[in-house]
C-alpha cells in the first residue's frame, strides 16, 4: 500500500463516527472489498450526523456534571440533537451496510427489520424532544432523568443495529 | 584476549521486553481495527507487565534494578565521551538507562489515559472511565489518540539507537535481549538467574493491581 493510498484511507476511516469518542481510525477493509467504487457520500454524512449528536450529548452531560447547568445551553444542544435525530432514517439507503464492504458499522438488520429500526429512531426523536422540554423547565432532576432516558434510546438502537466492537 | 558468554539479562527482563513489543503492536492493531473488546483487555495486560517490570526493577537481579543503572548527567556525559567500560558495567549503559525510563514512562502515561478514556454511551470505555466526568474522559480520549505518536517516536528512537549500535559500533544488543547472554572477557562476572520466589512476588503484585483496575478499582468505584 503506498503512502498516498494510506493517507486517503485514513481520511475515510478517520471519519468513522459511531466510535467517534473512541477514536475512529479504523481498518483497511474498504481496500479489500468495496474500494473499487467510491464510498457513498451518505455514509460520511450520517457519520457526521451521529458525531455531532455525540458531541451535543457530551456537552449536555458536561453541563449537568458542572453542578451549575446552563439550561439554555442544554436546551439548544437538545434541540440540535432532536433535529438531527429526525434525519437519521433518511441516511440509510439500501446497499450501505457493513456487509457491502464499506467502512461503517451499520448492520444489515437495519434493512432486514425496517419497522423496528424506524421505531428505534422514533424513540430517540421522542426522547430528545422530551429533553428539550425538560431543559426549558429548568428542572435539573428532570433533565438528568431525561438525559439518561435518551441515552438509553441511543444504546437500544446501537445494541441491535450497530456492529458491536467492544 | 579470550571471551566467553556471560549472562547479562535475566528471563523476567527479557520476557517483559518482548511482551512490550508484542503488546504495543497489538494495542495499535486493535485500535486501528476497532477491536475494542481486545484493546481494553490487552491494555490492562500491558498495565500488568509495566507494573511487573517496575517491581522487578526494585527486587530483580543486578542488571534489572533501576538503582543499579539509572545514572546522573555526569555519568551520561562520561559515557558519551567514551569513558565507560562495557565490561566493567554489564547491563544498561547510562544513556540506555534513559531509554528504559522514557519508554516505561510513555507506556505508563498512555495506558493510564486509556483507563479513563471512552464514553459509556458510545462504544468501549476504559475500566476507570466512571471516575471522571464526561468532558474529562473526552479530553483524555483525544490525548490518548495523540499521545500514541509520542510512544511511536520513542520506539523509533529506540530502534534507531539499536541500529547505531549494530551497524556503526558493531555491537549487537538485540541478541543478548533474546538469549540473555553476550560475549565478555574472562574477568567479567555475569548475573545470577532470577530468583523464582521474587518473580512470584512481582507477578502477584502486578496481576493483583491489573485485575483490581480491570474490575474498576473496587471499593472506590
Amino acid at each position: 500500500m503506498n503512502r498516498f493510498h494510506t493517507v486517503r484511507l485514513s481520511a475515510i476511516t478517520a471519519s468513522l463516527v459511531l466510535l467517534a469518542a473512541c477514536g475512529g481510525e479504523a481498518g483497511t477493509e474498504p481496500e479489500e472489498t468495496a474500494a473499487a467504487e467510491a464510498e457513498p457520500a451518505v455514509i460520511e454524512e450520517r457519520q457526521e450526523n451521529y458525531e455531532a449528536i455525540g458531541d451535543a450529548f457530551k456537552a449536555i452531560r458536561g453541563q449537568m456534571e458542572s453542578g451549575e447547568p446552563d439550561f439554555a445551553e442544554i436546551e439548544a444542544q437538545a434541540t440540535d440533537i432532536n433535529a438531527r435525530a429526525q434525519r437519521i432514517t433518511g441516511y440509510f439507503p439500501s446497499g450501505t451496510s457493513v456487509d457491502a464492504g464499506y467502512d461503517t458499522e451499520a448492520l444489515m438488520t437495519i434493512w432486514e427489520e425496517p419497522a423496528e429500526f424506524e421505531t428505534a429512531a422514533q424513540n430517540f426523536v421522542d426522547a430528545s424532544a422530551a429533553l428539550v422540554t425538560a431543559a426549558a423547565s429548568g428542572d435539573a432532576a428532570a433533565v438528568g432523568e431525561q438525559a439518561k432516558e435518551m441515552g438509553g434510546t441511543c444504546k437500544a438502537c446501537h445494541d441491535k443495529f450497530r456492529l458491536d466492537t467492544d | 584476549m579470550t571471551t566467553r558468554p556471560v549472562k547479562v539479562w535475566d528471563l523476567p527482563v527479557r520476557l517483559s521486553h518482548w511482551s512490550f513489543v508484542g503488546l504495543v503492536f497489538a494495542m495499535w492493531y486493535t485500535s486501528e481495527n476497532s477491536l475494542w473488546w481486545w484493546h481494553t483487555r490487552l491494555g490492562v495486560v500491558l498495565l500488568g507487565v509495566l507494573i511487573f517490570r517496575i517491581v522487578w526493577g526494585i527486587i530483580g537481579t543486578r542488571t534489572a534494578r533501576f538503582a543499579n543503572f539509572v545514572r546522573g548527567p555526569s555519568h551520561i556525559i562520561a559515557y558519551l565521551r567514551g569513558q565507560h567500560s562495557k565490561d566493567a558495567n554489564i547491563g544498561h549503559n547510562p544513556l540506555g538507562a534513559l531509554a528504559v525510563i522514557a519508554l516505561l514512562s510513555v507506556m505508563l502515561v498512555q495506558v493510564g489515559m486509556g483507563l479513563f478514556a471512552g464514553d459509556p454511551y458510545d462504544g468501549a470505555t476504559g475500566p476507570l472511565n466512571g471516575f471522571v466526568g464526561v468532558l474529562t474522559a473526552d479530553m483524555l480520549t483525544e490525548w490518548h489518540e495523540i499521545f500514541f505518536y509520542v510512544v511511536l517516536g520513542m520506539i523509533g528512537l529506540h530502534i534507531t539507537a539499536i541500529g547505531v549500535y549494530a551497524f556503526i559500533r558493531m555491537d549487537d544488543i538485540v541478541g543478548p535481549m533474546v538469549t540473555g547472554k553476550r560475549e565478555a572477557q574472562e574477568s567479567v562476572e555475569g548475573i545470577a538467574s532470577a530468583d523464582w520466589g521474587r518473580v512470584a512476588i512481582a507477578f502477584v503484585v502486578a496481576a493483583g493491581i491489573a485485575l483490581w483496575v480491570w474490575f474498576g478499582a473496587p471499593p472506590l468505584s
